[in-house]
Formats: structure tokens, C-alpha cells, sequence
């Protein structure tokens, strides 16, 4: 059985982060840096400053650990730029696939190590509700939720964080989890039931 | 509270408001951010671009790298950092009186292989006398030169022939009538002393280590849940399109490759599926008793075997089973093939694809049995533990455990751990709890595909595709394509180098393990020795000749120089005559016979350095520039010792006889006479003779052509000696 755990007062609330990459329009732009970066390694560095922030910023929420974060995050990039010649555009932004590596780089590192800072922390919210009892509600059922989420199992939990954390597309999470987009619509159309089942007694009261 | 969410791929995905609902409460969720040390972006960006421009170095020209601004001002500095330090330690060494001793440097330097296409750099710490200095310059071999400054302390020596001799240990000394712009003298001569490297790269090593990498497998997908417990692996169809897999409550199911509906055959109690080469017939065990399902007609027919079958296997249009007590074919009637003499139980397991052995346990071990002739051997001693895994394609080989071994039961190679798939293309898949590798048969191209569970892999016959089990779920993937195997040179000159490697490295018993029976006899006592043991010690090895018997695809020849020296001096020289063979070309060569020559002295005079035959066409490499008119001491012998009429062409260390018409398999002599003279007017100090056999006429894959092979390209390339740099802008000597 799983464990639910109820924590309040997690970080400070944040507003929802409007930077998602992933979905970024400037497709043109970026296929140009790729191909700058595939003939010459040396213009790496765009792609580098491009997407630092949201691959850090998705390894961080996985390990949970800042170092570890650091180390993985490290070893996502020297990847990339040393399969940087062999990287094909397939019509898929090229943050899928840097994605596609930290996904692997943070299975491997989950053999060895668990996350050390407590799950249901790392969920915050923000949310535009009218009554402050609400909100509190609200945010008490995301942790819960979320806690649920880091107890499925480990295929499942990635295609919800890509899908619901990184407001991933589907054939994007493909890419990045080396599955069919059938497969990733299983996966979460599984964890998702599998939530409603634990997380049952969750639905608030109308 | 949260409604329903409306991201469309959800909506497809979810349907159900309820899942709606909590998907909605999931997209709410956002990670605060986490906590940057900007330190860490800047210094991970610097150790990127630092990789970059270093990658980026084997890609240019060098002269657009080293003449690019960002390098040249690094050279610049690294050279008055150089500079600098020089002075400093030079003068703190210096008794009072200033500069009187000159000294000379090299990056190639002791240097053990030098790339063959750059100058030989020699660095002087004060301005040199261009005119003295290069008049008392002498290479060993002796060697046809240019020469060009980098100012007045920075001498390029560049072979006129454009490229250094492979295989060479070159010795440049530097006189004492070299002086200094102020007419000093050198105190003492100094030599730089390295070696090159082939001309080509060395082959890859028997094993090499595993490449990690993210996962090389596409198109991977569930296409069926399946009991965890099933003990019949699933069952490809002929055409690679289909999958039959024995489901739950012992159901037997169809599933499309390529995903889809799944079909259930029959309802219950099936097992050990075989489908028959043609595709139509599908046999397996049901009640004791095998049915054969006609996939087209639907209709099935019932053989009562005397004893409960536990292994099926079709050849052909026969079907093959075997029970307790033997094994039985069955086309129009039943007919016992061979029988188990026992006296206690065991199992036949595993029948071979052409019907002629089959695998069985027996009481404490895994047993080999001849279906045609009765015998039987006993797989991996006494007692061995192993679990039978695979068949090669040919029936020839089977693996049981992570050994490979022939129909004798004798083991051929060993495998990492893992669960085996031998595919008709014959790459081995490994699977496991954490990952899947493929691996030739040999022990080669050992490449991680992916992370992740993979159990029991099952090839498709196509090669491309296999199925696999992880968790209650089947499988399939597609592999990537194997590359091609290696040539049977190749192969047997990376079994050569890492025998020789371990020889040199004073490690007997891993030597020893590139031997064979004979291999061994022939190292044994009062033969040749594994270590050698002499005042000299055995420095290096290089191979001079490697070549496929033409007979026979699976015998190699390599002769190998073995050179012996003291300090940096190389004295003397044998050459070992390999032999190695293997059963059948997915296994690995093993040395079956060696003898070797007399030791021969080096340093006197020319030395032939590699060696490439084709069935037109002999080039025979020298490590040092010839006296043209002295070349016709070089000939060529058919096996009677009659001399081969055709007139070399020697041009830049080479010399070519074109236009042969050698014999495949006969006997030919290469024979250096003393009357050949180097540009150092050296002879050799006694005749020189290498051996070889005419090469098959045609050398496809598995062919004659030796990796030494000398091809001066007109352009520089960077150097592989750290700090060595190829000439720039000369200035006039």
C-alpha cells in the first residue's frame, strides 16, 4: 500500500513559469543553432545558454539534490555536445532530446540514489482561486497528489512529470523516453487511473 | 476545485472526467526553482567550449587551427609561459657567467608512436646558426630531409618522402658543430629518440569495453501481457511478422510485430511452440500429446508420442521431439532417432536447428547428445552448473551458461553474463535485469544498446527485431544494424597484437590464453619462449605481413617483428611466424603453431618495415631512403627460388612490383641482398628473406590485405604528439 502524506507549508508559492521551451515557437532559430552546433561543436554554447535553465532546472527536480543535480545536469550536456554530430532533426524540438538524455542520466543515477529531500516538498502551486480556504485545499490536494505521483512506478511517474511538470507534448515524451506515443499515452492514461484509485478518498466534497 | 483539464492530447488520452480532473490538479503543480550556483553554469560552460575547440582540432586543417586567432594567441602565450619558465629555471641552474650551454627538445621525444605524417620538431633555447645547425643533423635510418625554421630556435625536419617510415625507431642527433648565433658550440650532441606508429590505425582489441551510451533500440513497445512465470520462450514467425507466445492459463496467442490485436489459438494448456520454416504449421505440447495447428486450413492434427514431449523442433518439414528416455521425429509416422541411456531422470531441453543434437540435463549437468549417432558428452565437467541458452543459426555451436561451445562440448569462447539471442545474422544479444548488449560471437563488438530489463530476447529471423519479457509485459525492439564483422585479418591481428602485448608486458598465463593445444606445444619447454629472457629486452612488435591462407578462410599467417634493445638503443630482431586458426568464422582465433627466425641485428643498414600483397601487386616499405641504383638488390622468388621477372619501381621509401601474377597459395620469397644501399651508403649486414603465400585472387571480407600500409597523403594533418606542431610559413634554412 502506498503512504499518504499530508505536509503543509512547503517553498513560498511561485507563480506558474511561462518559459516552456519545449513548446517553443522559434523553431527556425533553433534548427539553425543545431545545424551551427552539428558542423562546428564550438557553437555549442547557444544551445547551451538556450537550455541550461529548464534541463537544471528538470534534473534538480528529479534528484532532488543540488550537487547531484550539478553532476547530472554536467554529464547531460558533455552527452550532447559529444553526439552533437550525429543528432538528427526529426522534425521534434531539439529540448526532447536533451531531455531524452537526462531521463537516461537520472535512471542511472536512481539505481544508486534515492532522492534525500522529502517528495510531497517539491510540488508547489499557484493557483487563482477566489477563498483563501480554497486555495489551501487546493494546494493540500496538488502535494497529495504529487506524493502519489513519486510512488508510481518509475516509467509511469516519468511520462506524468514530463506531461504535467514540463508541459511536455506527447510525441515529445516519446522522444525523450525512447517509446512509441502509444506507449506514453498507456503510461499516463495508467498512472492517472492509478492515482484516482490511491488518491480515491482525495476528491474534495462539493 | 479543479475542473476538467483541456489540453486536447489529454482529452484523447483520459476521456474519463475523474482522470480529467486529476490531471488538471497535476498541471497546477510547478517546481519552485530550484537553487543555481551561477558558478557552476559558467564553469560547465567553460569545460564545454573547452571540449569543443578541442574536438574541433581533429576536424580542421591544421593550418586554419593554428593560424586562427583564439589558437594563435594561445600558442602565443603558452610560448612565453614556455619562454619564461625556461629562463627562470635555466638561470636559477645557471653559475654566474649567463647562457653557455644550449639545449635541444622535442614533444616526439621517447614518444612510442608518433603518426607518420609530421615533422620531426626539434627546439633549441637560444637562436641557432641556421647553416651549422642542419649540416650536423643525423638521422637514423638515414633519411632524405628538408628543412625549416620557426625563427632561430625552432627546426622542422620533414622527410622529403613526406611521411616518417612506419614501424621505425627513429634516432635525430644533433652535433657538436651545431652553433648558436653567437658561434657557440653545442658542449655535448644531443639525440631525440622515438618510435612510429603503423600507418594504419592498430585493430580493436578482442575486447573491448563497453560503449555507454543512451539507448540505441527504436520502435520498442509492449505488445502483450504474458505470465510472469512462462517457461516457452515466444515463437517468431518465418516472415518476421508475427509472434506466437504462450499467454495466460497456458493460452496460446498471436500478436502482430508490429503491435496491434492479439489472437488467441488455442484456449488453454499449451506449450513449447514451434512453427515449421514454411510459416503454416504450428506445433506445441498439450496434454502430453503435441498438436499441429494448420494456421491456413485451421485444423489440427494429434501425435501420441510414447513419452511426454519436452522439447519440439521443426527441420524442414519434420518434426523433431524429445522426451525422457530420447529423441523422435515424426513426419508420416514416429521414428526414434537416439536414445538416452540413463538411470535417472532427465530432460531433453533443447533440440538443434538441423535435428542432429539435442541438449539434455541430466542429474547433475547439461549433457550434448548425437541424435544420429547415440553419443553423448558432458557439458562444462561434473557438477557444472549451466543452464543451456541458444543455438548459433548453423547448429555448429551452442551456448549453456555464458560459454560457447562446439559439438565436441569443447568450449570456444566465453560471454559476459546475460540472456542469449543468437541471431541468423550471428550478433548475440545479452539481457539482464539492468540492460541488453550485443556482442559477436567472437567476443567483439561488445556495444550496451540500452538500460533497462530485458529478459529472455528471442531474435526475429530478420535479425533487425526481437522480442522481449520485462515485468508481466512482452516486448519487441528493433536492434540497430550490426556493423559489418570484421575481416579475418583484422581479427586475427587484434588476437597477434594483444598475444605479442602480453608477452612484452611479462603476463604468461594471458598470453597464454591466445594459444591453442599445438599453440601451446609450440611455446612449451625446449620450443620457443612465452618471456623471452635475454640481456635484451623486448621493446616492441610490430606485424609485418598478415595474410588469409586462400585454402582455407579460417587460417591466418602473420609474421610478426619482435625488436630487443637496451635503454634506447634497439639491438636485435626476431621475426615469429604465427599461424592461427578458428573452427568456423564466428569464433575467435587462436594461435595454432609459431616458429621463428634467427635473430638478426638492427641498426646496419636498410630494414623492410611492412609489407603489402595483393594478387597484382607486392610494396615493400623500407624505414629509410634508398640509393635508387642499389634497389635491384631487392627480388622477388617463386617457391623454386627462380626469381619472378618483374622490374620494381621504387619511389619515396617504397618499392613496387606491379603486374604480378601470383600464385594463391604458393610459396614466394622476398629477398633483401646486402648489395642494397641507403642514402647513408649502409648495407644490410646479411641477406634479409620474409616469406609469404600468393593471396586469394580476388581478397574480399576476409581477405590478404595487411594492416600495415603506408598511403603519404600531399597534406599535413595534426599532429598526435602533444606539443609536436606541424610546420608553419617556413622561413628559408
Amino acid at each position: 500500500m502506498l503512504e499518504l502524506v499530508t505536509v503543509f507549508g512547503g517553498p513560498p508559492f511561485e507563480p506558474a513559469q511561462a518559459e516552456r521551451p519545449v513548446s517553443d515557437p522559434g523553431r527556425g532559430e533553433e534548427r539553425e543553432l543545431v545545424e551551427r552546433a552539428k558542423r562546428d561543436p564550438r557553437e555549442f554554447g547557444a544551445l547551451y545558454d538556450r537550455h541550461f535553465q529548464q534541463i537544471y532546472r528538470f534534473v534538480y527536480s528529479r534528484v532532488r539534490e543540488q550537487t547531484a543535480a550539478e553532476d547530472v545536469t554536467s554529464e547531460v550536456f558533455i552527452k550532447a555536445l559529444k553526439a552533437i554530430p550525429r543528432y538528427q532533426d526529426t522534425g521534434r524540438p531539439f529540448a526532447a532530446w536533451l531531455y531524452q538524455i537526462a531521463v537516461n542520466a537520472i535512471a542511472d543515477r536512481y539505481r544508486s540514489l534515492r532522492p534525500s529531500q522529502p517528495l510531497e516538498d517539491f510540488h508547489d502551486l499557484s493557483v487563482a482561486g477566489p477563498a483563501l480556504e480554497e486555495q489551501a485545499a487546493q494546494r493540500d490536494e496538488i502535494r497529495r497528489v504529487w506524493a502519489i505521483v513519486e510512488e508510481l512506478p518509475a516509467q509511469q511517474r516519468m511520462a506524468l512529470v514530463l506531461k504535467f511538470q514540463e508541459d511536455m507534448k506527447i510525441e515529445d515524451i516519446a522522444v525523450a523516453m525512447g517509446k512509441t506515443q502509444g506507449a506514453v499515452k498507456l503510461l499516463i492514461h495508467r498512472g492517472v487511473s492509478r492515482l484516482r484509485e490511491v488518491a480515491g478518498a482525495l476528491r474534495p466534497v462539493d | 476545485m479543479s475542473g476538467p483539464h483541456f489540453d486536447p492530447e489529454l482529452n484523447d488520452v483520459l476521456q474519463d472526467p475523474e482522470l480529467l480532473r486529476l490531471a488538471g490538479v497535476l498541471s497546477q503543480g510547478q517546481t519552485p526553482a530550484p537553487p543555481l550556483d551561477d558558478a557552476f553554469k559558467s564553469a560547465l560552460r567553460r569545460q564545454l567550449m573547452d571540449m569543443a575547440w578541442r574536438s574541433a582540432e581533429g576536424k580542421d586543417s591544421w593550418w586554419r587551427l593554428w593560424l586562427s586567432p583564439p589558437r594563435l594567441s594561445w600558442i602565443a602565450a603558452a610560448a612565453v609561459v614556455v619562454m619564461i619558465a625556461s629562463v627562470v629555471i635555466y638561470t636559477a641552474a645557471q653559475p654566474p657567467g649567463g647562457f653557455n650551454q644550449v639545449i635541444i627538445e622535442s614533444p616526439q621525444q621517447d614518444q612510442s608512436s608518433v603518426a607518420l605524417h609530421q615533422p620531426i620538431l626539434v627546439s633549441f633555447n637560444q637562436p641557432m646558426d641556421h647553416p651549422s645547425t642542419e649540416k650536423a643533423v643525423q638521422i637514423t635510418p638515414a633519411t632524405n630531409v628538408d628543412y625549416a625554421w620557426n625563427g632561430d630556435a625552432q627546426l622542422y625536419i620533414q622527410p622529403v618522402s613526406g611521411d616518417l617510415a612506419p614501424n621505425t625507431q627513429y634516432q635525430v642527433t644533433i652535433g657538436p658543430g651545431a652553433l648558436t648565433k653567437n658561434q657557440q658550440p653545442l658542449s655535448t650532441p644531443t639525440t631525440i629518440t622515438f618510435v612510429t606508429t603503423q600507418s594504419t590505425p592498430a585493430p580493436p582489441s578482442p575486447s573491448p569495453t563497453p560503449r555507454v551510451t543512451t539507448s540505441l533500440l527504436t520502435n520498442q513497445q509492449q505488445l502483450a501481457t504474458i505470465p510472469s512465470a512462462a517457461s516457452s520462450s515466444p515463437v517468431w514467425s518465418p516472415d518476421s511478422t508475427a509472434i506466437y507466445y504462450v499467454g495466460p492459463g497456458g493460452a496460446l496467442v498471436s500478436v502482430p510485430a508490429k503491435g496491434g490485436s492479439a489472437a488467441t489459438l488455442v484456449a488453454t494448456g499449451a506449450s513449447l511452440p514451434t512453427i515449421d520454416p514454411a510459416g503454416g504449421l504450428l506445433a506445441y505440447v498439450r496434454a502430453g500429446k503435441i498438436e499441429v495447428l494448420s494456421l491456413k486450413a485451421k485444423t489440427t492434427d494429434v501425435i501420441a508420442p510414447p513419452f511426454a514431449p519436452t522439447a519440439l523442433r521443426w527441420v524442414g518439414e519434420t518434426l523433431y521431439f524429445g522426451t525422457s528416455e530420447g529423441v523422435y521425429s515424426y513426419k508420416d509416422t514416429t521414428v526414434r532417432r537416439a536414445g538416452i541411456q540413463n538411470d535417472q531422470a532427465v530432460n531433453v531441453i533443447s533440440i538443434s536447428p538441423d535435428g542432429l543434437f539435442a541438449v539434455y540435463q541430466g542429474a547433475s549437468s547439461l549433457f550434448l547428445l548425437d541424435v544420429a549417432g547415440g553419443g553423448n558428452v558432458q557439458l562444462g565437467g561434473s557438477g557444472a552448473a549451466g543452464t543451456f541458452q541458444a543455438w548459433s543459426p548453423n547448429g555448429q555451436r551452442l551456448v549453456y551458461g555464458n560459454i560457447i561451445a562446439d559439438l565436441h562440448g569443447k568450449t570456444v569462447s566465453t560471454l559476459p553474463d546475460g540472456e542469449v539471442a543468437w541471431s541468423a545474422q550471428n550478433v548475440i544479444l545479452l539481457g539482464s535485469d539492468t540492460g541488453i548488449y550485443s556482442i559477436r560471437p567472437d567476443g567483439t563488438d561488445l556495444t550496451k544498446l540500452a538500460d533497462g530489463t530485458f529478459h529472455a530476447p528471442v531474435w526475429a529471423p530478420d535479425s533487425s527485431t526481437f522480442v522481449f519479457v520485462r515485468g508481466d509485459a512482452l516486448y519487441d525492439a528493433t536492434a540497430p544494424t550490426a556493423k559489418p564483422q570484421a575481416s579475418a585479418t583484422a581479427q586475427a591481428s587484434a588476437v597477434v597484437n594483444a598475444f605479442m602485448s602480453a608477452r612484452r608486458d611479462n603476463e604468461p598465463d594471458k598470453a597464454r590464453g591466445y594459444l591453442d593445444d599445438s599453440g601451446k606445444a609450440a611455446y612449451g619447454s625446449g620450443n620457443l619462449a612465452l618471456i623471452p629472457s635475454s640481456d635484451l629486452q623486448f621493446k616492441r612488435f610490430y606485424i609485418l605481413v598478415v595474410e588469409v591462407d586462400p585454402s582455407s578462410p579460417n587460417t591466418v599467417r602473420a609474421v610478426v617483428r619482435m625488436v630487443f634493445g637496451k635503454d634506447k638503443q634497439e639491438k636485435s630482431a626476431i621475426e615469429e611466424t604465427l599461424i592461427l586458426q578458428r573452427g568456423q568464422d564466428t569464433d575467435p582465433f587462436l594461435i595454432d603453431g609459431a616458429t621463428a627466425s634467427a635473430p638478426r641485428d638492427l641498426g646496419k643498414g636498410p630494414n623492410v618495415v611492412s609489407v603489402k600483397v595483393t594478387g597484382s601487386q607486392l610494396v615493400v616499405t623500407f624505414d629509410s631512403d634508398l640509393l635508387p641504383n642499389s634497389v635491384g638488390g631487392v627480388v622477388l622468388q617463386d617457391s623454386t627460388g627462380a626469381a619472378v621477372q618483374v622490374t620494381p619501381v621504387y619511389n619515396d621509401r617504397e618499392l613496387t612490383f606491379s603486374g604480378l601474377q601470383l600464385t594463391p597459395g604458393a610459396r614466394y620469397r622476398l629477398v633483401v641482398q646486402p648489395t642494397v644501399q641507403d642514402v647513408g651508403n649502409r648495407n644490410p649486414a646479411a641477406e634479409y628473406d620474409l616469406d609469404f603465400v600468393g593471396p586469394a585472387a580476388e581478397p574480399a571480407s576476409g581477405g590478404s590485405a595487411p594492416p600495415p600500409a603506408p598511403s603519404p597523403s600531399p597534406l599535413p594533418t595534426p599532429t598526435t604528439v602533444p606539443g609536436a606542431s606541424p610546420i608553419p610559413t617556413p622561413t628559408p634554412g
